[in-house]
């Protein structure tokens, strides 16, 4: 039996309400995310993720519906918007353009800071979340304005993970890095989930990312849930995603393109590996006899 | 937070395809001049309302929304309510009412109320300036207007390009500002909590990132503007060329004629 950690109900957003720039940004969203979940979230520009995961550790409150933290409202109290802060961590977009402290240890303690943790709690959190990211010791003292980018965003990360959230979510976390950068950072964020059980929720464009990591995909489209499944149920409608501007997996392309030219494979395809095996086993049987 | 920086509509532009959108910016300047010499000159109420139907009339042309209008006075109330008080109060003349040290004039209530109308009046004009004009418009105007000033060697190009980049940026800064206070709100920080003390270190996450982006957009707008050759006003063209149109000459002569009606009202003691 799975928990429910987070719940968004029929959450509507309208910017501006009742000006002549009046914009609603998403409407009617019900999303149920599970403990220990990793979602990837995909959309075009401006389709309305960034204002729903906002919603997810209330810095903006719905125009209408609520968002549920283990089944209490966040916005009931203060207090419970408070509390939420540290139980839902929220990485922006460009997250290195928020560093402002002396050291790299100072801001990653900014965070734990707030939690008015004891100084050994601090301390504890801060080697743990540097940890995660692979920042090591050495670079605690420095000026977090002296980093490579990639370091930077590192510690803007663990800025965020020191807070110890159970629901992490990050809004592109892999703009702007080299593939290698990409993979390194997935491959921290994963392991975070893997070692605290904290749930994911991974806001990119990438298609082959979502497709590689998550267990659970959502697609936004103009401000509305347009889909909501596994990984090989969204890739198996490609032709609606490209309707909405979006775009499948090179490797769902590739098994298209085939199909287009006679060669039919079997299944839904959206990684090399899969289609390796694919292949191999085609390869194998079919055309030898 | 957020909502409340947004909301400020200091002088923002409405786009818009009115006769009044359309006139050149450098006869929109004049004629808020005009239109503010002629309500300086303006004494008595027939005055007053002369100028009010003035612009009453242009902001019907300019499909401005009134509601957009009366909002941009909204800062200015306490101001503009101690002034109508204190004309109320030291205006010498017919005594209506009197407690303590203070005495209410009749001279003292009508000069009040010409005062708040004459301030209400005035922002609401050279609003309609900013509102109908966009930015860029609006500094190719003040740049053609100074152009005289160079001849005493007064920087026009370089001040007016000055003020077109800062106009340009205050909505990308405002931007930045919210999307860096949610990011430090998002690891726990509190802006609206404590003393004065504690919420003004508390902007320090925030004023930090800001000015680094800041210094960064400078530095990244520098290489930009150089790298397509600009090194100041010297022999640069313009693509939109500003021209006067008969429909400029025409505006021109109405504020002419405003201005003469509220002299010839003033020497008749009107």
């Amino acid at each position: 039996m799975k928990e429910h950690i987070l719940q968004l109900e029929n959450l509507s957003h309208v910017y501006s309400q009742g000006t002549p720039f009046e914009l609603t940004a998403v409407k009617d969203i019900n999303i149920t995310i599970d403990k220990g979940e990793v979602i990837g979230i995909i959309g075009h520009t401006g389709s309305g993720k960034s204002t729903l995961i906002q919603h997810m550790n209330g810095l903006i409150k719905p125009t209408s519906g609520r968002v549920l933290l283990e089944g209490e409202d966040i916005f009931s109290s203060k207090e419970a918007t408070k509390r939420v802060r540290s139980r839902v961590g929220l990485v922006f977009q460009y997250p290195e353009y928020q560093l402002f402290e002396e050291t790299v240890y100072r801001d990653i303690a900014f965070g734990p800071k707030n939690l008015k943790l004891s100084e050994k709690q601090i301390d504890e959190r801060v080697r743990y979340a540097a940890r995660f990211v692979g920042i090591s010791e050495e670079l605690f003292e420095k000026s977090p304005f002296d980093l490579s980018g990639g370091q930077k965003r590192r510690v803007a990360i663990a800025g965020v993970i020191a807070m110890m959230p159970d629901v992490l979510v990050l809004d592109e976390p892999m703009a702007g890095l080299d593939p290698a950068g990409c993979r390194d950072i997935m491959n921290n964020l994963m392991s975070y989930h893997d070692e605290t059980g904290s749930a994911l929720i991974i806001v990119t464009h990438s298609m082959e990312t979502a497709g590689e990591f998550a267990k659970r995909m959502i697609v936004m489209n103009r401000g509305t849930v347009a889909m909501d499944g596994t990984p090989e149920e969204i890739f198996s409608r490609g032709r609606e995603l490209r309707q909405m501007g979006l775009n499948v997996p090179t490797m769902t392309m590739l098994k298209d393109a085939l199909s287009e030219r006679g060669i039919e494979l079997p299944g839904t395809i959206y990684t090399v590996e899969q289609m390796k095996k694919a292949l191999e086993e085609r390869m194998g049987g079919g055309s030898r006899a | 937070m957020a909502a409340v920086l947004k909301d400020i509509t200091l002088g923002q532009y409405f786009p818009g395809n009115t006769v009044v959108h359309r006139l050149d910016p450098r006869t929109k300047i004049i004629m808020v001049v005009f239109y503010i010499i002629s309500l300086f000159s303006a004494k008595t109420y027939v005055s007053y309302c002369f100028m009010a139907i003035v612009l009453f009339t242009v902001i019907k042309l300019s499909k401005i929304p009134g509601k957009t209008l009366i909002k941009s006075v909204k800062p200015l109330v306490i101001f503009i309510g101690i002034t109508g008080v204190l004309n109320m109060f030291y205006t010498p003349g017919q005594e209506l009412l009197r407690f303590w040290i203070f005495k209410i004039t009749k001279e003292g209530i009508i000069k009040g109320i010409l005062m708040v109308s004459r301030i209400i009046m005035l922002v609401m004009g050279t609003f309609m300036l900013t509102y109908t004009t966009s930015p860029i418009m609006l500094t190719d105007g003040l740049e053609s207007l100074l152009a005289p000033l160079k001849v005493i060697k007064v920087p026009v190009h370089e001040l007016t390009m000055i003020m077109s980049i800062a106009l340009r940026f205050v909505p990308t800064l405002i931007e930045e500002t919210e999307k860096i206070m949610n990011a430090q709100k998002a690891r726990g920080a509190e802006f609206d909590t404590g003393g004065l003390i504690a919420k003004a270190k508390a902007l320090l996450p925030v004023l930090v990132p800001l000015f680094i982006s800041a210094f960064r957009r400078a530095d990244e707008l520098a290489v930009a503007m150089e790298s397509r050759c600009y090194h100041g006003g010297e022999g640069r063209t313009k693509l939109k060329r500003l021209k006067l149109m008969a429909r400029d000459y025409g505006a021109l002569c109405c504020g002419v004629l405003v201005m003469t009606t509220i002299f010839v009202l003033r020497s008749r003691g009107l």
